[in-house]
C-alpha cells in the first residue's frame, strides 16, 4: 500500500483537492456572492452584507415555493418508496415469465430526459379532459423517475438480503406479520431510507417538469428562482440558493450520522 | 423420556401440478432419536422437512407432532426449531439476540431468558462473542448461533436443513460430532436432511432413504449399508457391485454360489491374489486402476465381459499389483447380499 507520505502519496493528495475545488467550487462562488453588497451577481463579491438573505426571507414567492416544494417531494417519496419497493419485491421474490423484461422497463424512465418527459406528458395532460389538477400532476409526473430511483436501490438491497431470515422468525415463533416488523423490514431500513431520500431530491431539485406541468400558482421552489433568475438574477438567488446548499449539507451529515451510528 | 413416538408422518405427500415432490410418505421419528432424510438434490428431502416446519402446506396426510396434529397449524405456532442452510441469522441483531429471539416471542420472562442465552453461549463456547453481529463471525461460528437459536427454545423437534453443508471440510467432521454430542445429551427428537451419505452414517440413529420423492428405506446405518432394500440404496450408500444371479451365473457369465435374483456385493468385502480363479465366486481380470487412500487402496479390476469391479484392500494392494497387470478377484458366499425382488 502506497504511503500518504511517499511523493505518490503527495501527488494523490493533490490530485484529491483539485477534485473537490472542481466539484465544490461553483458553490462556492454561489455562497460568496450571497454576501455581496453589490445589487448585482458579482464574484469576487464586493463589500459584505446580509441584506440579500432578508430580502429572499421577506419575500413570500420563495417561502412558499420552498413549502410546495416541500410537500411535493414528501408526497413523490412517500409514494415512490411504497410503489418502489413493492415493485421490488415483486421482481426479487418471485420469478413469473417477463420478470426481466418487467425490470427493464420500470427502470427505463431513468434514462429519458426529463425534458422529453415533460413534454409528452404535457401533451398526455392536455388531451385527457380529466386532467387532475397542477400539484396532483406533478406528483403523478415526478413518480415516473421517483420509482425508478427507488427501485434501483432496492433491487440490490433485496438480492443480498437472504429470504430466509423471515421464515427462520416464523420457526421461531413470530408471526408474519411479526416477522415482518421484528426482522424484514430493519434490515431493509437502511436502503428504505437511502431510496426515499433519492426520490425526495429528485423531485425537490427538478426544474423542467415543475415547469411544463405545475400551476402557476402552486410553484415549486425552483421554478421561482428559475423565473427570479431570468428576470432580475440579483444576488437574493444566490442566496436562496445558499441557504438550500446549508439545508442539503445538514441532510447529509444527518444522513451519515445516522448510517455511522 | 419413555420411547414414544415424538413426530408422525402418516401418508405425507406433496404435489405440485403433475409432479409428485413427495409421495405418501410414512416415517414415526421416537423421542430423542436422530433420523436422517438422505438422498440426491430434488429427492424430496427438504420438502418434507418444510412441510414439518409449516412452509409447505401438504397436498395429502397428516403430520402429528408430540400426538397433535398440525398439519393445517401456521409456522409460528409449531413447536420447532429449525437450522438452516444458509443459517438465516438475523443479520441486524448481536449474537445473544438472535439466540433469545424465539424466548422473547414465547414471552419467557427477562431474567429467565438471560440465563438461557448464557447457558447456550456456553454450551456452543460462543463466550465473549455475544455482542459481536452475524457478519463479524467466522462460518463456523455463525453456524453455532444458528444451532443455539433453534435449541434454546426447547422445540418438540429439531429441523436440520443441510446444516454442514457450509463448512470447510476439517470443520465439518468436529461439528458434526459436535451436534451428535449435543442431541444426544438433551435427548432432542431430529429431522436431519442431508445429501451426504457419510454424514448420515456418521451421527444418525436411523435413516430414511429418498429418491424421486418416495422413501426408498428406512433402517440404522448398518442395515441400510449391510441389506439394502433396492438397487438406488445399495449404489447411493457406499459403493456396490451389482450382479443379476441365475443358475449359478451372472448377467455377464461370472460363476455365482449364492442366492438367485439381484445381488449386492461390497467392494471391501473382495480380495485379490495372483492365483488362477476357479471355481464360483472367482474371476480373473485386468488391473484397471489403483488408488491409494491412506487407509487402503482401492482398485478397479476389469473383467473379460466388460464389467468393471470395485476393490477395496489394505494399503498393501498398491505393492502387490500394478497397473495393467492380472489380478483374480475373490470373495464369501455369505458377501453376496440378495435385494428383495424389485
Amino acid at each position: 500500500m502506497t504511503s500518504l507520505r511517499s511523493p505518490l502519496g503527495w501527488v494523490l493528495r493533490g490530485m484529491a483537492v483539485l477534485g473537490f475545488i472542481y466539484l465544490l467550487g461553483p458553490l462556492l462562488v454561489i455562497v460568496a456572492a450571497s454576501f455581496s453588497d453589490t445589487g448585482y451577481l458579482a464574484f469576487p463579491p464586493q463589500g459584505f452584507s446580509l441584506r440579500w438573505y432578508h430580502a429572499a426571507l421577506a419575500d413570500a414567492r420563495y417561502l412558499t415555493g420552498f413549502f410546495v416544494s416541500l410537500r411535493l417531494a414528501a408526497m413523490v417519496a412517500v409514494l415512490s418508496l411504497i410503489i418502489g419497493t413493492a415493485a421490488a419485491v415483486a421482481l426479487t421474490r418471485f420469478a413469473f415469465p417477463g420478470s426481466v423484461l418487467l425490470e427493464a422497463l420500470f427502470l427505463s424512465p431513468l434514462v429519458l430526459p426529463a425534458l422529453v418527459l415533460a413534454v409528452a406528458l404535457t401533451l398526455f395532460f392536455s388531451a385527457n379532459p380529466i386532467a387532475p389538477p397542477g400539484m396532483t400532476r406533478l406528483v403523478i409526473s415526478h413518480l415516473l423517475v421517483g420509482v425508478p430511483m427507488v427501485l434501483r436501490v432496492m433491487l440490490p438491497v433485496l438480492r443480498r438480503v437472504d429470504p430466509a431470515i423471515e421464515e427462520a422468525a416464523r420457526n421461531l415463533g413470530a408471526s408474519p406479520t411479526k416477522a415482518f416488523f421484528l426482522v424484514t423490514l430493519p434490515v431493509l431500513r437502511p436502503g428504505l431510507i437511502a431510496a426515499a431520500a433519492l426520490a425526495f431530491i429528485f423531485s425537490f431539485d427538478e426544474v423542467e417538469m415543475a415547469l411544463f406541468l405545475g400551476s402557476v400558482r402552486d410553484a415549486p421552489l425552483t421554478v421561482v428562482l428559475y423565473g427570479a433568475a431570468q428576470m432580475q438574477m440579483d444576488p437574493t438567488v444566490a442566496a436562496v440558493s445558499s441557504l438550500l446548499i446549508l439545508l442539503a449539507l445538514l441532510l447529509m451529515v444527518a444522513q451519515q450520522m445516522y448510517a455511522n451510528r | 423420556m419413555t420411547n414414544s413416538a415424538d413426530l408422525v408422518l402418516d401418508g405425507l405427500a406433496r404435489r405440485y401440478g403433475s409432479t409428485t415432490a413427495v409421495a405418501r410418505m410414512d416415517l414415526t421419528v421416537a423421542a430423542g432419536e436422530l433420523v436422517a432424510l438422505l438422498g440426491p438434490s430434488g429427492c424430496g428431502k427438504t420438502t418434507t422437512l418444510r412441510m414439518v416446519a409449516g412452509f409447505i402446506e401438504p397436498s395429502e396426510g397428516r403430520i402429528l407432532l408430540r400426538g397433535k396434529d398440525i398439519t393445517t397449524m401456521p409456522a409460528h405456532q409449531r413447536d420447532t426449531g429449525m437450522v438452516f442452510q444458509s443459517y438465516a441469522l438475523f443479520p441486524h441483531l448481536s449474537v445473544a439476540e438472535n439466540i433469545a429471539f424465539g424466548l422473547k416471542r414465547r414471552g419467557v420472562p427477562k431474567p429467565e431468558i438471560a440465563q438461557r442465552v448464557a447457558r447456550m453461549v456456553a454450551l456452543l463456547q460462543l463466550q465473549g462473542l455475544e455482542a459481536r453481529l452475524p457478519k463479524q463471525l467466522s462460518g463456523g461460528q455463525q453456524q453455532r448461533v444458528a444451532v443455539g437459536r433453534a435449541l434454546v427454545i426447547n422445540p418438540a423437534v429439531v429441523l436440520l436443513d443441510e446444516p454442514f453443508s457450509n463448512l470447510d471440510a476439517l470443520l465439518r467432521e468436529g461439528t458434526r460430532i459436535e451436534l451428535r454430542r449435543l442431541q444426544t445429551e438433551l435427548g432432542l427428537t431430529t429431522l436431519f436432511v442431508t445429501h451426504d451419505q457419510a454424514e448420515a452414517m456418521a451421527i444418525s440413529d436411523r435413516i430414511a432413504v429418498m429418491n424421486k420423492g418416495r422413501l426408498e428405506q428406512l433402517g440404522t446405518p448398518r442395515e441400510v449399508y449391510e441389506r439394502p432394500a433396492t438397487r438406488f440404496v445399495a449404489s447411493f450408500i457406499g459403493r456396490a457391485n451389482i450382479f443379476v444371479s441365475r443358475d449359478g451365473r451372472s448377467e455377464d457369465g461370472i460363476p455365482l454360489d449364492g442366492p438367485e435374483g439381484t445381488l449386492v456385493l461390497r467392494p471391501e468385502r473382495v480380495t485379490l491374489d495372483e492365483a488362477p480363479a476357479e471355481g464360483p465366486n472367482a474371476v480373473a481380470g485386468t488391473v484397471d486402476l489403483l488408488s491409494f487412500l491412506g487407509t487402503g487402496t482401492q482398485a478397479v479390476l476389469r473383467l473379460p465381459g466388460g464389467r468393471q469391479l470395485l476393490v477395496e484392500g489394505p494399503a498393501s494392494l498398491a505393492d502387490r499389483f500394478h497397473t495393467g497387470g492380472p489380478a483374480t478377484a475373490r470373495w464369501m458366499r455369505d458377501d453376496l447380499v440378495a435385494l428383495p425382488a424389485e
